[in-house]
């Protein structure tokens, strides 16, 4: 397990990240933790917790996933996919909004959805299952404005500036959305384990993350046709994270949580994306050579 | 009651979710940490921790203490350090660090400025790296330092950010030595010197990042450091290739124009006298980029809160030194940034 940690570490660095990981055995509870109880940035991965919270209020009769919800242009929080990217008024499900909050990390269906359920039914739904360091303060859209106040003018091209990230309020884990790693797969394994929901709202939520698009993060440490991979991503200025559990045809099923931070402010890099996959793949070996 | 100890038990408590796991860290004896956070939950009139089960899990009322309590004992230890520059002398010390690169007319120039201005206060001056810098601050041993960029700046504050632009070294005897300015593309072929990776690890992949943007993509990257052995790999690459008529175009590095005077006789970098390549002073030429595409960017950083005068001043008088000394200039914004649909995060 040493080996593992300092293996993990050694990815990091050869990425030129700083990095942040815990996994562990869902049936077992094995765990590999390199960085685990540190406080982190969710930035989007806190919208797989607002999706539990969607379900769990959907189990108590709260509200129907089937709903329509009109989502018009006019005030829509911005994001380069799903509905934020759109031009037109919107009518659909709370569900199908969670697919595109799931799918392509959608932030204007995140914030219809969370002004549905609430800020706090999304700090209660984590609570609930003893995640006392995980805790959302910010819809989507403030964490974006916050962004592009700090950022001043300049907008994404001022992002590249280290004086300019230095003092992003969005990435001071105290007074943003925030989490830990092993919170992060506790979370994870409850869902699995249909601890978060009954067994039917379960394999929504499962479903919906196996359903996300990206491929360059966790994804990318498991090439294998036989390996399922699901998770949420989260990304912010330097920060790129992912929470997903990896399943294998044997049956073994490890929830894998990875925060990341780089030095380096350009928007593009490759190989820190990848290395949240090399990572997880050798804590994933780790938990299945035990 | 000693507050700031008793809150340091409560958050290795918290950290550990184990009283015997936070004994050890605060290297105490069980009992007495039980003792303590039993007074503090007295004191402040809040359970703080959830004993019934086997492992100690944190109230909601202690987590929602926590955030405060941490930052409760970075301001105490903060407040510690100043106390401990103020008593070491009438005037105070500084404990100021600069990167082993810098050029020695740099590092002159900074220290008679600020020594000159300064003239009462006493400056401990350390040769450090970037990396070192950063693990020193995160232990409180250093209040200033100069250091490059990329690097992880998380709890820093970081004063102006000046690029020093690189140029490049390359054989006399090369097609592209006979130009005034390289452009990065005429490099297509040589092998590149850099220094070993694991050095500074984000400005080594963002140096080959902007050398392959600009049509420069290395055939085989060697790692060397020292201008000696920088000057030596390139002669050397130029003369194999000479004598064995080989394919190979020989091999570069790069360098920022101050470092020149240092690594080669007088007679360089004036254009002229290396014109005839190989059998010239030195057989290895300076030349600038075309369009200044590669730089090493430099700025002071210091613990975040913690600038005083003192640290303030250094920073001013690094900016000022290596203007002077090093033609370094105010990083501009860079290139436009494209924003792609799975940075999630748009402006």
């Amino acid at each position: 397990m040493t080996d593992a940690r300092g293996r993990i570490q050694a990815a990091f660095a050869d990425a030129a990240v700083t990095g942040w990981l815990h996994a562990r055995d869902i049936d077992s509870g094995a765990q590999v933790d390199a960085g685990g109880d540190q406080e982190v940035c969710t930035g989007s991965v806190h919208k797989l917790c607002l999706l539990v919270a969607l379900h769990h209020a959907a189990a108590e009769g709260r509200l129907d996933l089937a709903e329509q919800t009109e989502c018009p242009p006019a005030g829509r929080t911005p994001g380069p996919t799903g509905l934020a990217a759109m031009l037109d008024p919107v009518r659909m499900s709370l569900r199908d909004m969670a697919y595109l909050m799931a799918a392509v990390s959608d932030n204007a269906a995140a914030d219809a959805l969370l002004e549905r359920v609430g800020l706090d039914a999304v700090n209660h739904a984590t609570a609930r299952l003893g995640l006392t360091r995980t805790r959302a303060v910010h819809t989507f859209g403030e964490i974006l404005t916050s962004i592009r106040e700090d950022a001043g003018p300049g907008g994404a091209q001022a992002l590249a500036d280290p004086h300019v990230v230095s003092r992003l309020r969005a990435l001071d884990p105290a007074g943003t959305n925030r989490s830990t790693p092993r919170e992060m797969t506790g979370l994870l394994g409850a869902v699995w384990r249909d601890e978060a929901c009954t067994p039917e709202h379960g394999a929504a939520i499962r479903r919906l993350l196996a359903l996300q698009v990206w491929p360059h993060r966790l994804a990318s440490g498991f090439p294998f046709d036989d390996v399922r991979v699901a998770g949420k991503t989260g990304t912010l200025p330097t920060l790129r994270n992912e929470v997903g559990v990896v399943e294998y045809p044997d049956g073994g099923r490890y929830a894998v949580a990875v925060f990341t931070r780089t030095p380096n402010t350009a928007a593009t890099l490759p190989a820190a994306d990848a290395a949240v996959g090399t990572a997880a793949r050798i804590a994933v070996d780790a938990l299945r050579s035990l | 009651m000693d507050l700031v100890r008793h809150v340091e038990c409560f958050v290795a408590v918290a950290e550990e979710s184990h009283f015997g796991r936070a004994a050890a860290r605060l290297g105490m004896a069980q009992p007495p940490l039980s003792q303590r956070i039993q007074r503090l939950e007295k004191e402040l009139g809040v359970r703080l921790f959830d004993r019934s089960s086997r492992q100690v899990a944190v109230t909601e009322a202690g987590a929602l203490l926590l955030a405060d309590a941490r930052d409760m004992l970075a301001r105490a230890e903060a407040l510690r350090a100043t106390a401990r520059r103020i008593r070491h002398g009438e005037t105070g010390l500084l404990r100021a660090a600069l990167p082993p690169d810098l050029a020695g007319e740099t590092v002159a120039a900074l220290l008679a400025d600020f020594g000159h201005r300064h003239p009462g206060l006493v400056l401990e001056v350390h040769e450090l790296t970037t990396a070192q810098q950063l693990a020193r601050f995160a232990a409180h041993e250093l209040d200033v330092g100069v250091i490059h960029h990329p690097c992880d700046v998380t709890g820093l504050e970081v004063g102006e950010i000046l690029r020093s632009e690189l140029g490049v070294l390359l054989p006399g005897g090369a097609e592209a030595a006979a130009r005034d300015e390289v452009p990065l593309s005429l490099l297509d072929g040589y092998d590149l010197i850099l220094f070993p990776r694991s050095c500074a690890p984000a400005s080594y992949d963002d140096l080959l990042t902007m050398c392959a943007r600009n049509g420069y993509t290395p055939a085989a990257v060697r790692h060397g450091q020292g201008a000696g052995f920088v000057r030596g790999l390139i002669l050397s690459a130029w003369a194999a290739r000479a004598t064995e008529g080989s394919g190979g175009a020989g091999a570069v590095a790069f360098a920022p124009r101050d470092a020149v005077a240092a690594a080669a006789p007088p007679a360089e970098p004036g254009p002229a006298p290396d014109r005839s390549g190989a059998s010239g002073a030195s057989g290895v030429v300076w030349r600038p980029l075309a369009g200044a595409p590669l730089a090493l960017r430099h700025s002071a950083a210091w613990p975040r809160g913690r600038a005083d005068a003192a640290v303030r001043a250094f920073g001013e008088a690094a900016a000022r030194a290596l203007r002077a000394t090093a033609g370094a200039t105010a990083d501009e914004p860079g290139r436009r940034t494209h924003l792609r649909p799975a940075s999630e995060f748009w402006l």
